[in-house]
């Protein structure tokens, strides 16, 4: 083994080390599977590169015919327990709206995720795409939340 | 006097930009002794073309079909109308008919010798597919005995339990397949044709937009579009990397029988192997049963988007071309937050109806600059390809309803 490949591994030995000396969750925890770079991103931008990104794009205009925007929406800037809800249930494809479902893909309901996250991904969006309205708490997602029938 | 003199300015303002087209190719990048000509400056947005013997050139579009003619042989064309009420993708030309179709149905207009727009009234040749919103276009070829072979894409991502939601398992059998992510059989030459009554030829695929007869081998060829979001389903296997990359658009031969792996399966282009999809305990390396489901015969980029598939037979282009197989790739939507991609025509290298070398970018340049990483905001996007009788490729874009005809040599 030459020295520079030692070396190199040596390093990596030490980096793994470093990441194991910290906090480890418990083994049984899938864990996602990281991207390559550290996200030092908000949380809610983060979030929304999570969730959302992949349909609705970096700059919220979805694309045509396939996934509609959420730019210049009434739904992103309104009250804020009505978007969560309409988050939580499916956007335009809950069952609720399907007249308003024009575009080719579906979207599934996001109620899965915490109070937190979501509020952290609607004060996001408004800010962004909304024409800058309030931001979220987690305490409206959770009132919102309490009013959806049971799963 | 005046009217001719106004004339002359009209044509000398309408002269100039066409052969500032010519000398850059419209912006567009193709290989050494190509040229690129606008034929048509776009009437809404376009999906696949077919061009008559005579020239004339017919695109379907979402707003309808349009039939456009040269009349002054200047390569442009100066004759053009909307006919129909069909909103769809495929246009083809067979024996004295015109073949339509929307997301419901075939239908066939009557082309008499010298009309540009069909004077006869519309047949249906096969109607009733259910309506979907998802991987809906009715897509389809025909073969030289008037078999009809068409592409009835599947209304889902990956056959979950609840489409496009993390984490939900695959529905195992998949019942989609039993009515969709296939290609059914019609008698082309019949009329008023149920959805019902085709025959299930070949399954397993997820949306094959791009379905071609390949005339030299007298077989039917697809490049089927690749499943999304392995990520954001599955994100303890895969990461957005991961999703970028990995799973192929796969060019197969398509054959009586046949199944080619959707939604149980897909192509892994890290791994070159088939694996398991997540849906159906994958576990991003799980390989698929070994001889099950064919490999592609080429394993193009993720989400680069096949949208049509065409063998050149014609006369025009250099040797190396013939029987070779040309593909018009959309681009990507579901490549975000990493940079889209696709968005040109590559040509395939074929022989014996396998392909020989690896593929070549042929047409690029169609998106430009593209601003937000938004397929929306393309330039253009090439999505329909046809061969003239002159040999010339022409090649069409879905944003504006551009239509370029590519020709070798002067």
């Amino acid at each position: 083994m030459s020295r520079k490949r030692s070396l190199a591994l040596l390093g990596a030995v030490a980096v793994v080390g470093c990441a194991l000396g910290g906090e480890t969750p418990p083994a049984d925890a899938p864990q996602e599977k990281p991207d390559a770079a550290v996200d030092s991103r908000p949380a809610g931008q983060r979030l929304y590169a999570r969730h959302c990104l992949s349909c609705h794009q970096a700059d919220g205009w979805g694309v045509p015919n396939m996934q509609p925007p959420i730019v210049g929406g009434t739904w992103v800037k309104g009250d804020p327990k009505a978007l969560a809800l309409f988050v939580m249930t499916g956007g335009f494809d809950s069952a609720q709206r399907k007249e308003g479902a024009t575009s080719h893909n579906v979207m599934p309901p996001f109620r899965q995720l915490s109070d937190e996250d979501l509020a952290g991904i609607l004060t996001y969006i408004r800010a962004k795409f909304g024409g800058g309205a309030s931001a979220v708490a987690p305490a409206e997602v959770a009132e919102a939340r309490a009013t959806l029938p049971p799963t | 006097m005046r009217a001719t003199r106004f004339a002359k300015v009209v044509s000398l303002i309408l002269a100039l930009p066409a052969a500032t087209m010519a000398a850059d190719n419209d912006g567009l990048t193709l290989p050494p002794g190509f040229s690129a000509t606008v034929v048509q400056e776009g009437q809404g947005g376009g999906r696949h073309l077919a061009v008559a013997a005579s020239g004339d050139i017919y695109l379907a579009g979402r707003d309808g079909l349009v039939a456009m003619r040269d009349k002054n042989g200047d390569g442009k064309v100066d004759e053009s109308m909307k006919l129909g009420d069909v909103q769809g993708t495929e246009v083809r030309l067979f024996k004295n008919w015109l073949y339509v179709s929307d997301n419901v149905g075939v239908y066939r207009y009557p082309l008499k010798k010298g009309e540009l727009a069909p004077t006869g009234p519309r047949q249906v040749v096969v109607a009733g597919f259910p309506m979907e919103r998802q991987h809906a276009d009715k897509t389809f070829a025909l073969d030289p005995k008037g078999t009809l072979y068409v592409n009835v894409g599947a209304p889902s991502n990956s056959c979950q339990e609840k489409d496009r939601q993390e984490g939900s398992q695959g529905l195992n059998p998949c019942p989609i397949l039993e009515k969709y992510g296939g290609v059914w059989v019609f008698d082309g030459n019949k009329t008023d044709q149920k959805a019902t009554d085709g025959r299930r030829f070949a399954t397993g695929m997820r949306n094959a937009v791009a379905i071609e007869w390949n005339p030299a081998q007298n077989a039917l060829y697809s490049v089927i579009h690749g499943r999304d979001s392995i990520d954001t389903l599955f994100p303890t296997l895969y990461n957005a990397e991961d999703n970028a990359t990995r799973q192929a658009e796969e060019f197969h031969q398509i054959t009586d029988g046949g199944n080619y792996g959707w939604p149980y399966t897909f192509f892994d282009t890290k791994l070159n192997k088939r694996v398991v999809a997540p849906e159906y305990g994958g576990d991003s390396k799980k390989l698929s049963e070994a001889g099950k489901y064919p490999d592609p015969l080429v394993a193009f980029p993720a989400h680069w988007a096949p949208n049509d598939l065409e063998f050149y037979q014609g006369k025009n282009f250099p040797a190396k071309y013939q029987d070779g197989a040309f593909i018009a790739f959309h681009g990507s939507w579901n490549r975000a937050p990493e940079p889209q991609a696709g968005y040109k025509v590559v040509f395939q290298p074929m022989k014996d109806g396998k392909p020989s070398g690896t593929y070549e970018v042929f047409a690029d340049g169609f998106a430009g600059e593209m601003a937000d990483n938004n397929p929306r905001n393309a330039k253009y996007r090439p999505v329909g390809l046809a061969v003239g009788p002159d040999g010339s490729l022409y090649v069409a874009d879905s944003q504006k309803g551009r239509v370029w005809r590519i020709r070798y040599g002067k």
